[in-house]
């Protein structure tokens, strides 16, 4: 019996913070509805599916994260997927868009595994690499696609965000489309036993490879995974715009969301610790706070000050707890 | 004629110029269990590291049952059947135990079981290994090498942090493989563990296979004068010294509790005097350092530096009160890949008043220390590049050009070789000549009578026994230090 | 007699060391090299002229790179270097009528601030500097596009002077004004990393944090002067390029911020702290800048140019590794 609670206090505060993040998700949604005059399924399907790019690079990046690496290219891979997508699936049928898709995620993978190897092989710090592989990307994307432009199939757009002109107030495909890669993410890393070896090798690398980790083959699978995943995050852009958009800026500034969204959803960038559901939660937070704040009247700019700011004081309240639980030990 | 489970031939490994070992033969025969010994540095580690796959040898051959085998990987080693249970165990500190089994693809009911045995029986598999202590990760880590089955079990310095029951329940399963006609290669510093338990002991020196024993038939003796060589002579009895009663107290502690660990440690210490702490490991040593050194603050009660109370915000406090410390691990305290100078020079610019420009006796001060420590700077632009010794001693030099009243050494001589050793005890005596008091804790009980004046015997965070540190014989300190006195 | 004792093998072996304990004769090479190529496309880069607009554009990039530098020695990183810049710039711009020292006042006081918040955040309540500086950079953004609209609504062109310091030049216009100040801060960033003891604690907290800590260093101080001086350099920077393009926007210096991490990364400054100088961050600068007027000559667009700009930051931090950890 004591056992079971003891248990229960171990668990709560293991995932204390990523239950804190889900818990200020659900406040934030209920001042939301609070806020605005109506509220209804078409709200529901917008903040669903416009949050779907930022959560899957989020889950990309949370799963490179912990396996001890930092990718700043993901937002890049993202539009380079995005412009690659549009171009292809540009007057395609919908079985072609599917084929084209599953091309494309692979494709990324392919691409940002070998950008894991890279790493492995010249031994050049993660954050330089992925640093120039941003500019690699992005420039590639505007071989492919070089102004806004492209398309998709009516069906493609329906997968993602349920309407096939993407305004729509059916949610159900959106929240599919959410839930199953979050699900699959989630099993792949703590279930499985490769998902386990990413955690090890961003926790101990030492004692991964005693264990029998392959710490090489760990990491370029945390890469080609997080490449996977942004390639998706390219395809729903491309699904709820309808179109491409090869800009440098946009490839940037989702790079520096996902990463302040793991970071916020209790991904340590030390590597082996936090959980791909916390970053998913506050990488919906870190979407939704545009939408809230714009419906408190507050205009856009004050609304990226309040964003920037509740980023640093959540890490600064983190950094305090740690000083103290160390000071404590 | 049986092949023998385990044999290695000549093997040897460098690391750059750094040679660690020259040429290492081991033979270990079924169903015996066999220890290697050795002095620190004389080539256990590495050799451990190439049998479990860690690293591979540059040259010489290991075979098992009698075929050769080359292991470039851990998982290599344990497919040939020698398993390894490290003495920082291999677990993954933010996976809880269910999942680091899950990692290795081993069983749990199996470690159940065999932890059911040791006394562990209501382990939480959801725990994290982060949260859990070392002695238990030990015997997990003991647990999960036995669920492989293995031909030989390495069990590097596995007694070394273990209290005596569950220190019973390892000897235990070592007979147990040894009756299975299996075998295990048992590193240890304890040699009273070697003569009861081993068949055979294999001895290190310099890298070199030097002595194959039989511990019974040897005794005591005859396993350390070979793992000495002929330095054991050099080790001669301290030249006693005389500690004024009149000599101001340097620093002192009234009454210091913190967190459990430390319960209520009071003492004195004089100018001019070398005071020895004794210990085992675990035993609040590591905080009381903390405390003096002004890393943390105490619970309750006083460290008193010079007559009036040191409160500390950081170390940076107790340093210009002239209370320096020497950490356990030099990692801990050398910038790697500076030079030298830089890292003699570096307490120099603590204070923001010294930020903008350079002290400028900076360099007759570092060469000072360089000199009087006679440390090798030859072509080393990196400290990461020096030996152990030379690091320690520019560890200690920082203080020197830096200048303190009170050193306190935290085990200064671990893994150092036995000249820098002695130079190391001139060094300290010395600078307790000059009138400066030093403090130093040591896991070598050998050296207290060596080096020290006084000595204190530290158990459970408190101060269990106090003697002049020239009459403290091994004995009488190891019983203090389990708790028992066998004085009273 | 084995391989090694044969003459030319030992040659090169020396010759290898050397460039192993010489890393930036490399670099040196590589950036006469790119000179020499540009050169080639087009001969009249190889002029006072030609030379003249590489340094006007590596100037303030040299400056930011200092920025860079400083914290990516600590182990840190400022990746508000560019919004600090362009935010210094706006404000400058803004109070160019008041006259132009002044203005520039006003902008070194926005890098003042930033920086030093910079320095309070990563300091004293130990948040990562890759997220302090992360969401500093949006804090800034979101500040001054709302400002452009209420508080800044007047000038966005920079005064006379701060154009020349940062357009013009002099000698027969041939070397720019830029230039001088960048030797101006190249000369103390040099002095305080190599001939003080704020450089050598700098240095220390990057190679060990926790033996700086015993050995009594407070990190949280360093790390608030650091991230002040960052601030200071990335508004001196956002004040040249301003000066160069004569008016202000938003958008000013976006395009510097990866080139900022890029030049101290080239010039062998370890992200992870303890490594590196600013003379190698120099180099990276000129090498940046000479590549991107290279590409510029070829007409190749942009997107190649991005794709080569990338793999060329990527082959030399690979080929800085490779020389530099072989010895």
């Amino acid at each position: 019996m004591t056992a079971v609670v003891r248990r229960r206090a171990l668990n709560l505060r293991r995932h204390g913070w990523s239950i804190g993040v889900w818990l200020l998700l659900a406040v934030l949604i209920g001042w939301y509805v609070l806020l605005i005059p109506r509220f209804g399924s078409f709200q529901i399907a917008s903040i669903i599916k416009n949050s779907l790019p930022l959560v899957y690079l989020a889950i990309g990046q949370a799963v490179i994260v912990i396996t001890g690496g930092i990718d700043l290219g993901a937002g890049a891979m993202l539009v380079l997927a995005n412009s690659a997508s549009a171009t292809l699936m540009q007057d395609q049928p919908f079985l072609v868009t599917i084929l084209i898709g599953f091309g494309i995620i692979l494709g990324a993978a392919a691409l940002n595994g070998f950008v894991g190897w890279i790493i492995n092989v010249s031994r050049v710090p993660d954050i330089v690499v992925t640093l120039a592989t941003s500019f690699i990307y992005s420039g590639l994307a505007l071989m492919i696609l070089p102004g806004p432009g492209g398309g998709t199939s009516a069906g493609f757009r329906i997968l993602f965000t349920g309407s096939d002109d993407g305004t729509g107030t059916s949610f159900g495909f959106s929240l599919g489309m959410l839930l199953v890669p979050v699900v699959i993410a989630a099993f792949f890393m703590r279930r499985s036993r490769t998902g386990l070896s990413l955690y090890a090798t961003g926790s101990d690398l030492n004692a991964a490879y005693l264990s029998g980790v392959d710490i090489r083959r760990a990491k370029v699978i945390g890469y080609a995974f997080g490449g996977a995943m942004a390639g998706l995050a390219g395809l729903a852009t491309v699904a709820i715009t309808g179109s491409g958009d090869p800009r440098f800026s946009i490839g940037a500034n989702a790079t520096l969301n996902s990463v302040a969204a793991i970071v916020l959803g209790g991904v340590a960038l030390t590597g082996g610790i936090g959980s791909v559901v916390g970053a998913v939660a506050a990488a919906i937070i870190v979407f939704f706070l545009s939408p809230i704040l714009s419906a408190m009247g507050i205009d856009p700019n004050t609304a990226q000050v309040v964003q920037g700011s509740l980023i640093v004081v959540v890490m600064m309240i983190a950094g305090l707890l740690a000083l103290r639980r160390r000071r404590a030990k | 004629m049986t092949d023998a489970l385990l044999e290695t031939k000549a093997v040897a490994k460098s690391y750059g110029s750094v040679v660690a070992l020259r040429s290492v033969d081991l033979t270990v025969q079924p169903g015996e269990i066999h220890a290697l010994l050795g002095a620190n540095g004389a080539g256990k580690s590495t050799l451990v590291k190439i049998l479990s796959g860690v690293i591979a040898p540059d040259s010489g051959t290991i075979s098992v049952n009698g075929r050769s085998v080359t292991m470039r990987r851990p998982p290599e080693a344990l497919k040939a059947g020698l398993a390894t249970v490290y003495q920082d165990p291999a677990l993954v500190p933010d996976l809880t135990i269910a999942q680091n089994l899950t990692l290795t693809a081993i069983d749990e009911d199996a470690v159940r079981s065999r932890l059911t045995a040791m006394g562990l029986g209501r382990l939480d598999f959801d725990a994290q290994i982060r949260d859990l202590p070392l002695e238990v990760l030990r015997l997990l880590d003991l647990a999960r090498a036995l669920a492989h089955d293995p031909q030989l079990l390495l069990l590097d310095e596995i007694t070394a942090a273990l209290p005596s029951d569950q220190a019973e329940h390892v000897f235990g399963i070592m007979q147990e493989w040894k009756e299975k006609g299996r075998s295990v290669l048992f590193i240890t510093h304890r040699l009273a563990e070697v003569l009861s338990l081993c068949d055979q002991a294999t001895i290190l020196r310099d890298g070199r296979t030097v002595a194959q024993v039989e511990p019974r038939q040897s005794g005591e003796r005859g396993l350390v004068t070979p793992m000495l060589g002929e330095v054991a002579a050099e080790l001669e009895a301290a030249t006693s010294r005389v500690i004024s009663q009149e000599a101001p107290i340097n620093l002192a502690t009234a009454d210091l509790y913190s967190g459990g660990k430390v319960n209520g440690i009071s003492f004195e210490l004089r100018a001019g005097e070398i005071l020895g702490i004794a210990a085992l490991e675990g035993q609040g040593q590591d905080r009381l350092f903390e405390l003096l050194s002004g890393d943390r603050r105490p619970d309750r009660g006083e460290v008193i530096v010079n007559g009036s109370p040191l409160r500390a915000r950081s170390p940076y406090d107790a340093i210009r009160r002239g209370v320096v410390l020497v950490p356990s691990d030099r990692v801990l305290a050398l910038l790697p890949k500076r030079s030298v100078r830089e890292n003699l020079a570096i307490p120099l610019y603590n204070r923001v008043q010294r930020w903008l420009g350079l002290v400028g006796d900076e360099d007759t001060r570092t060469n000072k220390a360089i000199e009087r420590l006679s440390i090798d700077t030859r072509a080393h632009r990196q400290v990461r590049r020096l030996s152990g010794g030379n690091q320690q001693k520019v560890v200690i030099g920082r203080w020197l050009a830096n200048g303190f009243r009170t050193l306190l050494c935290f085990d200064p001589t671990r893994g150092i070789d036995i000249h820098t050793k002695r130079q190391i005890y001139d060094l300290l005596k010395e600078v307790a000549d000059t009138g400066a008091s030093v403090l130093v804790y040591t896991s070598e009980l050998p050296e207290i009578p060596l080096l020290c004046d006084r000595v204190l015997v530290i158990y459970n965070g408190r101060i269990v026994h106090e003697q002049d540190a020239a009459n403290a014989t091994e004995e009488v300190l190891l019983s203090a230090a389990h708790g028992l006195e066998e004085s009273a | 007699m084995t391989v090694a004792d044969l003459p030319g093998v030992r040659r090169q072996a020396a010759s290898m060391r050397l460039l192993a304990d010489h890393p930036l004769w490399i670099l040196g090479g590589v950036l006469v090299v790119l000179i020499a190529i540009t050169g080639a496309i087009r001969p009249s880069y190889l002029s006072f002229s030609g030379l003249r607009n590489t340094v006007l554009l590596a100037a303030p990039l040299g400056i930011m790179a200092a920025a860079q530098t400083l914290l990516m020695l600590t182990g840190g990183i400022d990746l508000s270097v560019a919004m600090v810049a362009t935010g210094a710039a706006y404000v400058a711009g803004n109070r160019s009528p008041s006259g132009a020292l002044i203005a520039i006042a006003s902008g070194l006081l926005v890098g003042l601030i930033a920086g030093a918040t910079n320095g309070i955040g990563v300091g004293i309540f130990q948040v990562n500097p890759l997220i302090m500086t992360l969401a500093m950079a949006a804090i800034l953004l979101g500040l001054f596009t709302s400002w452009a609209q209420t508080i800044f609504t007047g000038s966005t062109t920079v005064a006379p002077l701060i154009k020349t310091l940062g357009g013009g030049s002099f000698f027969g216009n041939r070397v720019p004004y830029n230039a001088l100040i960048w030797v101006g801060v190249a000369l103390v960033v040099m002095w305080l990393l190599k001939r003080t003891g704020l450089g050598r604690i700098t240095y220390a907290i990057g190679d060990n944090p926790i033996a700086a800590r015993l050995s009594g260093v407070r990190v949280w101080q360093v790390h608030l002067v650091l991230y002040t001086l960052a601030g200071l350099l990335a508004a001196l920077a956002g004040i040249l390029i301003a000066g160069r393009t004569g008016a202000v926007d938003l958008q000013l210096a976006s395009t510097f911020l990866l080139p900022s991490v890029a030049a101290a990364v080239i010039g062998g400054t370890s992200i992870f702290g303890g490594v590196g100088s600013y003379s190698g961050t120099i180099l990276g600068a000129l090498i940046l800048s000479v590549l991107n007027s290279m590409l510029t000559f070829l007409n190749v667009g942009q997107a190649i140019q991005q794709v080569v700009y990338g793999l060329i930051v990527l082959l030399l931090a690979w080929l800085y590794a490779k020389v530099t950890t072989e010895r």
